[in-house]
């Protein structure tokens, strides 16, 4: 099978998961909703300490174009407008809910819209929009905003994610295997969003892509899609990181999207890519005026007592989550979302967000000595973006990361393969975050001297 | 080629050497002549304030200036009109002697020193988590990562600031906060903009009592992270005599402009935030004394 | 065929730095950064070349003084005027380079004045005199000149091959006693040694 340059074989370990069927998990007493779950703006809270709320309310507005809505994932009383930390170690701003425990429903939340299906797709971008919907493989990007892409960008193909080339994480598996035709009805809303007024309905195809260790789901896949004409299903070798996005429309469909130093994104080569959950989300969103306040996530490891698939609410604290499925005295490092590029917690308290795929708790972290770089060139091999990751941590460990823009560190996605397979055991990745933070206002400062000058030239 | 003298030309010598002082002589103005025409006829405009100024300058080439250098300094200063106070390493008496080169007159410069705002050392800060990276806080630091301290705003402890400091003036102390040297400190501000969560500020040398803490959490939030963090009390700006101290989004901050140093405020901290320089100095003197037996 | 000969000479087998080792001051001390290396070794080339030309002019048709004893005064002025020629040479293109191509000068600069008296550039005049002495005027001056340009090309090569592997180095884990200058000049050998490999080519 043909796929993208580079990459890794980790073990995958979902048979921990695989087979554990989707439970809902009860909500905690207290929950505290981050209003920044997203790339963009933070959200406006728009109730205040006190104020009774309803499952699906709108809690926090958009505050922008590249910002998503918050609603309530319960019933209950807002406590207060606090602070808490977001995965990523910053401070964001929350609401601290109290739960009632009765899950009365805000209004026409859950109801069945009969005409669902004659929504138009200016109606479906809209919904995903006030549904606070985002990219729920980890991203958080806003939906709305991958849907609507700027006249000049004819998109041809959308692809369901359904690659879940991290380790452990089983939550898209499930959701797909369990829910198959929600999801092929969500990706056909996504197709329809994206098809213009003007053109053939069958102008945009969707294609779902699973990575051959889920052979099961693409055969039932396969059985369902069978009569469409612009829908198909399509298997992937197993190969790390095969679920990021340039490496994806690369194996799917041979096209290379430009990379992120100038400026590609997946709409420059016609196509949208979206996680597995979302067309879920959108579906629910669409049909049932259900709002994205809850998402199921894998929680696995081996420090896990029952590893399984759960539909949490946004805003459960990760011990809540960690504790239903029982969390042994071994558990040394848990991390939010899968372990190659997910983030080790420093407080369990950290509340699960729309783009949490996964809690892992692991028992070994080893604390392992980093030596010096012997230039085997492991990681340049294994680069899926054919970059020289030795390069940025040599720089680094001499503090020379200005440096790294020559080397397209901004091109890096960040998916610690180059890490995974050193064997002096570099924090490469570590470094990239390093040269990324120092390399981007360097950019950004020259752009706008650039804009300046040429202000002053025209001016 | 070099020819073997004959023997001859040995008696001759004498006119020999003066031969050849005749050539140099000559050689000699010639070339001098054209050189003094050249540069009268070349000349260019440049100004000589430049290299005076560079002269003044201590050459040390720090950065604390915010230019690429001495010599870029420089000429910010006479073609761009760049302050005559931006040299820490210099002083006072640079900034004067660059603004007489300049034709400017300065007020007193009040000498400044770096003051690292954090108390929260091993012994009183809590860990969250272990930590296994790159050893220094930028790195610790980075988005994406997330905070081994407890305390998001406490000092991760990696001597960062001491690395960047160029003129020995940072040691990390015992308990993994840094402690400056004064009397080597030229408030040069390398450590201010080392430092990723911004704990260390310049402030005027003569004051000497500072909160170390910056953590603007609410009370409840940082004795979980911290037994002596700032709970926003209130008490010290209550007995504040000059209303020097003010509790600013839930952290006490001290008004240097009107702060007498009286040290109330140190006396009535519940957390003993707020601390008199006077005593840490003197812990630095015994940092700095040789250990006997090993290595200072 | 001969000035190919000459130029190739003057790059590989008899590279100024690394097979006659003249020039190792500027050769260590400006090849830390390779846009300096670039910057001095555009420098070197210049004076070389201009240095080689006038030097070869003063000592045919300036110190071409009979002292009616056997000797010319070029056989044992030479050195010392062409020390004062060469370092007032360069001080007077320093002042035409300033006023007329002020972008040329601050790119040359400083490095300008690091070389006036450099011993690559006086070694490369007296290596003219005995190699072109031969041959006629004319001939022997395209010589002197091409030979000044292409040893200054020598030199730049050996400079940005250097500046190159230190800018490696810099990032290398050097054991502590080795780091800075002692594991350039160990590099340096090591290069002289690869150079070693063209002596008896042309």
């Amino acid at each position: 099978m043909r796929s993208f340059r580079g990459g890794v074989h980790p073990p995958d370990m979902k048979h921990l998961s695989a087979d554990a069927p989707i439970e809902v998990l009860a909500a905690p007493e207290q929950l505290v909703v981050p209003l920044s779950q997203h790339i963009g703006a933070p959200a406006r809270p728009i109730v205040q300490a006190g104020d009774d709320v309803r499952v699906g309310q709108l809690i926090g507005e958009a505050s922008g174009f590249v910002s998503a809505a918050v609603h309530s994932p319960v019933s209950g009383k807002v406590k207060a407008v606090t602070r808490t930390r977001h995965p990523l170690g910053n401070t964001v701003d929350a609401l601290l809910i109290e739960n009632d425990g009765q899950d009365r429903m805000a209004e026409r939340v859950g109801e069945d819209n009969p005409n669902w299906r004659d929504v138009s797709p200016r109606d479906i971008v809209d919904t995903a929009m006030k549904a606070g919907i985002v990219g729920m493989g980890g991203a958080t990007f806003p939906t709305h905003v991958k849907l609507s892409p700027p006249e000049s960008k004819h998109i041809d193909t959308v692809i369901l994610n359904a690659a879940e080339c991290e380790p452990y994480l089983t939550c898209d598996y499930r959701l797909l295997l369990e829910r198959t035709e929600d999801v092929i009805e969500g990706l056909k809303l996504l197709v329809r969003a994206l098809t213009p007024p003007d053109a053939p309905p069958n102008r945009v195809s969707g294609i779902i892509a699973v990575e051959a260790n889920k052979k099961d789901v693409f055969l039932k896949l396969q059985d369902m899609l069978q009569d469409k004409t612009n829908l198909l299903a399509r298997l992937m070798p197993v190969k790390y990181p095969q679920g990021a996005e340039k490496q994806l429309i690369k194996t799917v469909l041979n096209r290379e999207v430009p990379p992120q130093s100038q400026r590609g994104l997946p709409m420059d080569v016609g196509v949208v890519v979206q996680n597995v959950g979302t067309a879920l989300a959108l579906y629910e969103a669409v049909r049932f005026n259900k709002p994205l306040y809850e998402r199921v996530l894998t929680v696995s490891g081996d420090a896990i007592d029952t590893p399984g698939n759960l539909l949490v609410r946004v805003g459960t604290s990760t011990e809540h989550v960690l504790k239903a499925r029982g969390i042994t005295d071994s558990a040394s490092v848990v991390i939010s979302g899968g372990p190659m590029m997910g983030i080790a917690l420093s407080r369990l308290s950290t509340p699960v967000n729309k783009g949490t795929s996964g809690l892992l708790a692991l028992s070994s972290s080893e604390n392992w000595e980093t030596m010096p770089c012997i230039s085997c060139g492991a990681c340049v091999r294994h680069c899926p973006m054919q970059l020289i990751p030795s390069k940025f941590s040599t720089l680094g460990d001499v503090g020379r990361y200005d440096e790294t823009e020559h080397w397209n560190v901004i091109d890096c996605i960040e998916c610690g393969v180059c890490t995974y397979v050193c064997p002096s055991r570099r924090p490469i990745v570590q470094h990239v975050k390093i040269g990324k933070a120092v390399v981007v206002p360097l950019m950004r400062a020259r752009a706008e001297e650039l804009r300046r000058q040429q202000e002053k030239e025209h001016g | 080629m070099c020819p073997v003298l004959p023997v001859t030309v040995a008696a001759s010598a004498g006119g020999y050497t003066l031969f050849g002082v005749l050539v140099m002589l000559v050689i000699g103005a010639v070339l001098g002549l054209v050189l003094f025409a050249a540069s009268r006829f070349f000349k260019t405009d440049v100004d000589e304030r430049v290299e005076k100024i560079l002269d003044v300058l201590p050459n040390v080439n720090c950065g604390a200036c915010g230019f690429g250098g001495c010599a870029a300094y420089a000429e910010a200063v006479v073609y761009k009109g760049s302050a005559c106070s931006l040299c820490a390493p210099g002083g006072a008496d640079v900034e004067c002697r660059i603004a007489e080169i300049m034709g400017a007159s300065v007020g007193d410069r009040e000498p400044l020193v770096a003051v690292v705002h954090c108390g929260g050392g091993t012994r009183s800060a809590h860990s969250a988590a272990g930590y296994y990276g790159i050893a220094s806080c930028r790195a610790a630091s980075v988005p994406g990562l997330n905070s081994p301290k407890a305390c998001v705003f406490g000092c991760l402890g990696m001597g960062d600031c001491v690395a960047a400091c160029k003129f020995d003036a940072m040691v990390m102390g015992d308990d993994g906060l840094p402690l400056v040297i004064e009397s080597n400190c030229v408030a040069c501000g390398a450590c201010v903009r080392a430092c990723p969560r911004n704990i260390i500020q310049l402030h005027p040398l003569k004051s000497f009592v500072h909160v170390y803490c910056i953590n603007t959490d609410k009370g409840r939030d940082v004795r979980k992270a911290c037994d002596i963090g700032c709970i926003a009390c209130m008490k010290c700006e209550k007995i504040c005599p000059v209303d020097a101290i003010h509790v600013i989004n839930n952290v006490a901050v001290i008004d240097y402009d009107k702060c007498i140093s009286c040290g109330k405020c140190v006396k009535e901290c519940p957390q003993g935030i707020i601390v008199n320089m006077r005593k840490t100095r003197k812990e630095i003197d015994r940092l700095r004394q040789p250990v006997p037996g090993g290595t200072s | 065929m001969q000035y190919v000969k000459l130029v190739i000479a003057a790059v590989f087998v008899s590279n100024f730095v690394l097979a006659q080792f003249l020039g190792l001051c500027p050769f260590i001390g400006v090849s830390k950064k390779t846009s300096s290396a670039v910057g001095m070794g555009i420098a070197v080339i210049f004076v070389m070349t201009l240095a080689s030309f006038v030097t070869y002019l003063v000592y045919w048709k300036l110190l071409y003084m009979p002292l009616g004893i056997g000797v010319d005064a070029r056989d044992y002025l030479n050195i010392v005027v062409f020390i004062v020629v060469i370092a007032s040479l360069v001080q007077f293109v320093e002042m035409v380079l300033q006023k007329s191509m002020p972008a040329l000068y601050r790119a040359l600069g400083i490095y300008l004045p690091l070389i006036t008296t450099n011993c690559a550039v006086l070694g490369v005049a007296q290596l003219n005199i005995s190699r072109f002495g031969s041959g006629g005027f004319a001939a022997g001056l395209l010589g002197a000149t091409l030979n000044g340009f292409a040893s200054g090309l020598g030199f730049t090569l050996a400079l940005l091959l250097m500046s190159a592997i230190r800018e490696r180095l810099d990032e290398a884990d050097v054991p502590l006693p080795f780091r800075g200058v002692p594991i350039a000049f160990v590099v340096a050998s090591a290069l002289a040694l690869a150079f070693l490999g063209f002596s008896g080519m042309a």
